[in-house]
């Protein structure tokens, strides 16, 4: 009865085993070469980048001369720029993009939670090519004629803090680059978290809500805590995703390279730099300066998503995955 | 008694209410910039279209007639390009962390790797591939924006791929494997049939992603003023020729800009938009 | 214990009906490990040819673990492996050399949960088939249909052959999946809980189906449920903890019980 099965097995036996053995060791490859894509990605920055760190060594770091007729290179204006830009963004976005994730988690009638929540991810993905664009012809002309001669008349003068709101009504400068870019990370932050709570058990939930909590008391005593890292690892991936963001403030950072203390003013970020002068660096030394500005950008980057990857695994575990 | 329990509730329930308006006004200014952006987009946008817009070239600067043509069909080339190289080892990479090192030591490490390379500024991708192909091929050119490209797609297709061959039921497998039939053969045809719309829901939003994407080109691909399909020169493409125009003091040139980043901005829509509605019929049909 | 005398008494033959058959599989100090966990113990155990056998016990037993090496799926999970010998017509398929799909084209299986695949109904039953032999659209029609009627499932769905397997019914999905394996013409069909994801129609239709089938293949089914063990089979086999305790006939195994333990798990003490 089964002969005819048990004739055949022979010859397709062969082919099945140097099918497996082919197949293992095509998928193997590719998935090393996602491993050295990184390492390589990593070496050859810092390699293009060696002459610059030679020639400099520490002082590139600090120095905050940016001459390339003199061929003298230094990172500080970029380093700070890059730091403030998304320290502005952070604080804008983080409390926005927690209200949002809360009300599309617990507040808004159950009928608008999808539909909402698929708007704000379709947003997360428009390119910042557009953010920027809205940033130079929208925003920064209309904060230039209408919000910062407020600020600099009346923010300006206070003793300290004043210093940060003084300066000429440009419009463009550091300002208005952390805004564009708060606006354009609050999407992606809010569709993290607003995932990272809807992991959270509904019979947990409903347990305190049984016992009389409000929502707020809710989401304070029980989302929150459970979901406390994982939080704080999509606050880190949005931090990351601002660090290394080009086009959405490259038109409205203004390209100086010097820092001030003043927020109105215009500066650079690494980002910026690169982006708006690999196109001009023509001598060696420059392109290495440049290259070795990415790669700063990408050690940064990584220790920023290292850090949210480990917060966000935390909450994995917790789920038994 | 129970004076105390109400005002204390009266209390709860204020400090309820304001957190609940606040979440609803952050949301109201959240959504308000997002909407006046895309307001912005297609104002700007539909009043700089015009049939030109796909019959011209880029024009010189000053001039106040021309379109984009080269723009778009090198934006085309180039993105087409990098799906064609990226999705495929894409694929192989995600099966292999999901069918060979799953649960292994291995399989962590490159997994935490492949996240790293998707978050990662895609100007760090664009400068790796300007040390990696372009240095060394001597000059900018299509082929070496679609391999940066290629690179952003990569892990975005490696996750997908991972995660729904990871759900398809082991039991499904086995019972594959109880016929006989080898484990290339049941990951190839039974499996990636299982995971086929979530996998090519995963590809689609790669697509989307490296439309709209410049920094990378600005290295590699850099721009071209004129016609040209020869990927070993330089390209024209859209994401960098609005980033010209824009910054540019010509008038026409930043209508054109406009006009481009309309069209990206409907294109990334449409197929952002479609991926996820497949995925969303696909999966009903199935339960 | 008036449900399984009522049970044993109306289907399966008293044990002087039972013509004695040679043994299809035989497993001679069987056992098999979990990483460093023994999960089954020295195990020797007959399986009569053409007949069916159950095997019931205990959540964690080893049932399923015991049935799950006769067709060796285990060897896809490092850290599972099986020692000692079974052997199937002589051989022994416990033997590295035994070419794995020679195997499992003799010894076919089916699962808990029906699982078939992303294909159309006759693409399923096409697809194991056409791993071992090239047949023409026409003879693969016509061995499509005997496996499908052999599972009872032709007369439901030949005019749907093209439509996708997974708009059938969860019963109608496990038959299904009982036509996939048949299709290859086996030996020895194992059955894994194979009712214990459907509703009672359905698990009565298939239970129907095994007293047909097993007049053409060993059958070797793993159940929780001691009904349907009674119901279904003729010898039964009862484990505790990795070990088998008992195995014989099955109206006597649940009437005259020689061991203490087996004699508790039936009558629920336990388990």
């Amino acid at each position: 009865m089964p002969a005819a099965a048990a004739q055949a097995p022979a010859a397709p036996r062969l082919l099945d085993n140097l099918g497996d053995w082919l197949f293992r060791n095509i998928v193997a490859v590719a998935g090393w070469f996602v491993l050295i894509t990184l390492v390589l990605a990593a070496f050859s920055m810092y390699w293009g980048g060696r002459e610059a760190f030679s020639e400099f060594g520490f002082g590139f770091l600090v120095s905050t001369q940016w001459d390339p007729v003199r061929e003298q290179y230094g990172a500080l204006v970029a380093i700070y720029g890059t730091l403030v830009t998304t320290a502005i963004a952070m604080i804008i976005a983080v409390p926005v993009s927690f209200g949002i994730a809360l009300f599309l988690t617990e507040v808004a009638p159950s009928w608008i939670r999808q539909p909402l929540g698929s708007a704000i991810e379709l947003l997360a993905g428009i390119p910042s090519i557009i953010y920027g664009m809205w940033g130079l012809f929208v925003l920064a002309p209309l904060l230039g004629n209408h919000v910062y001669p407020w600020v600099d008349e009346h923010l300006g003068p206070w003793p300290v803090l004043g210093a940060l709101f003084r300066g000429p009504p440009l419009g463009i400068g550091m300002l208005t680059a952390g805004i564009v870019l708060a606006i354009m990370v609050i999407p992606f932050i809010s569709s993290v978290m607003r995932e990272v709570f809807l992991t959270v058990p509904t019979r947990l939930k409903e347990s305190a809500y049984a016992l009389g909590s409000t929502t707020t008391e809710v989401v304070w005593d029980i989302v929150l805590p459970y979901t406390r890292s994982a939080v704080i690892g999509g606050v880190f991936l949005g931090m990351g995703r601002a660090l290394g963001e080009t086009m959405a403030v490259t038109f409205v950072l203004g390209n100086a390279h010097r820092i001030s203390a003043s927020l109105l003013e215009p500066g650079n970020s690494i980002a910026a730099s690169v982006a708006n002068e690999f196109a001009e660096a023509t001598t060696p030394m420059y392109q290495s300066a440049l290259l070795a500005l990415g790669f700063l950008l990408f050690v940064v980057t990584f220790v920023v998503l290292s850090i949210a990857k480990l917060m966000l695994m935390q909450l994995k575990k917790r789920e038994g995955k | 008694m129970a004076t105390v329990a109400d005002r204390l509730f009266l209390r709860r329930r204020i400090v309820n209410g304001v957190s609940l308006v606040l979440s609803g006004l952050a949301t109201l200014f959240g959504m308000f910039w997002l909407v006046w952006i895309l307001w912005t987009t297609f104002t700007k946008g539909v009043d700089a279209m015009s049939l030109q817009l796909f019959t011209e070239m880029t024009p010189p600067p000053g001039q106040d007639t021309g379109g984009l043509l080269n723009a778009i069909a090198g934006s085309l080339l180039i993105s087409g390009l990098a799906v064609l190289m990226g999705a495929p080892i894409g694929v192989a990479a995600g099966t292999y962390l999901a069918e060979y090192v799953n649960h292994r030591k291995l399989g962590e490490v490159i997994r935490f790797v492949n996240d790293i390379l998707l978050s990662a500024p895609s100007i760090v991708l664009g400068l790796f591939v300007y040390t990696v192909v372009v240095r060394t091929t001597g000059g900018f050119s299509g082929f070496a924006g679609a391999v940066a490209l290629a690179f952003i797609v990569l892990p975005v297709v490696v996750r997908t791929t991972d995660e729904m061959l990871q759900l398809v039921p082991t039991q499904m497998r086995e019972a594959a494997l109880s016929l006989g039939i080898p484990q290339w053969k049941v990951t190839t045809q039974i499996l990636y049939r299982a995971a086929a719309p979530g996998v090519l829901t995963g590809i689609l939003l790669a697509l989307a992603r490296i439309s709209g994407e410049t920094a990378p080109l600005l290295f590699t691909a850099f721009n071209n003023q004129y016609w040209s399909t020869d990927m070993t020169g330089a390209v024209a493409n859209l994401p960098v020729t609005i980033f010209q125009f824009a910054l540019s003091p010509f008038e026409y040139w930043n209508k054109l800009a406009w006009a481009g980043a309309f069209l990206i901005t409907v294109f990334v829509l449409l197929v952002s938009i479609t991926a996820r509605f497949f995925l969303l019929r696909k999966k009903m049909s199935h339960d | 214990m008036t449900d399984l005398s009522i049970a044993i008494n109306t289907s399966v033959p008293a044990a002087a009906e039972l013509a004695p058959r040679a043994a299809k599989l035989s497993a001679r100090s069987l056992a098999f490990h979990y990483g460093d966990f023994k999960a089954i113990k020295d195990i020797n155990l007959d399986v009569p040819e053409k007949r069916v056998t159950a095997l019931i016990g205990p959540s964690g037993c080893g049932k399923s673990t015991l049935l799950r090496i006769f067709n060796r799926i285990y060897s896809i999970y490092p850290g599972q492996r099986a020692s000692g010998e079974v052997i199937l017509d002589g051989e022994n398929i416990l033997d590295p050399k035994y070419p794995l799909n020679k195997l499992r084209s003799k010894v076919g299986m089916v699962f808990q949960k029906p699982v078939p695949f992303p294909m159309s109904i006759h693409d399923n039953i096409a697809y194991g088939i056409g791993h071992y032999e090239k047949l023409s659209k026409a003879d693969m029609a016509v061995r499509v249909e005997e496996a499908l009627r052999q599972a009872a499932l032709w007369d439901e769905v030949k005019d749907k052959l093209k439509q996708n397997a997974l708009g059938l019914s969860g019963g109608q999905q496990q038959r299904l999946c009982i036509a996939r394996a048949v299709a290859l013409k086996p030996e020895v069909i194992l059955f894994d809980e194979p009712t214990s994801a459907l509703d009672p129609i359905a698990t009565g239709k298939i239970e129907q189906l095994i007293a047909e089938l097993k007049q053409q293949f060993t059958i070797l089914i793993v159940t929780h449920n001691m009904q349907q063990a009674a119901r279904c089979s003729d010898y039964t086999a009862f484990m505790y903890l990795g070990e088998l305790v008992e195995h014989g006939v099955t109206s006597t195994l649940f009437t005259k019980p020689t061991k203490q333990q087996t004699e508790d798990y039936i009558t629920g003490r336990f388990g």
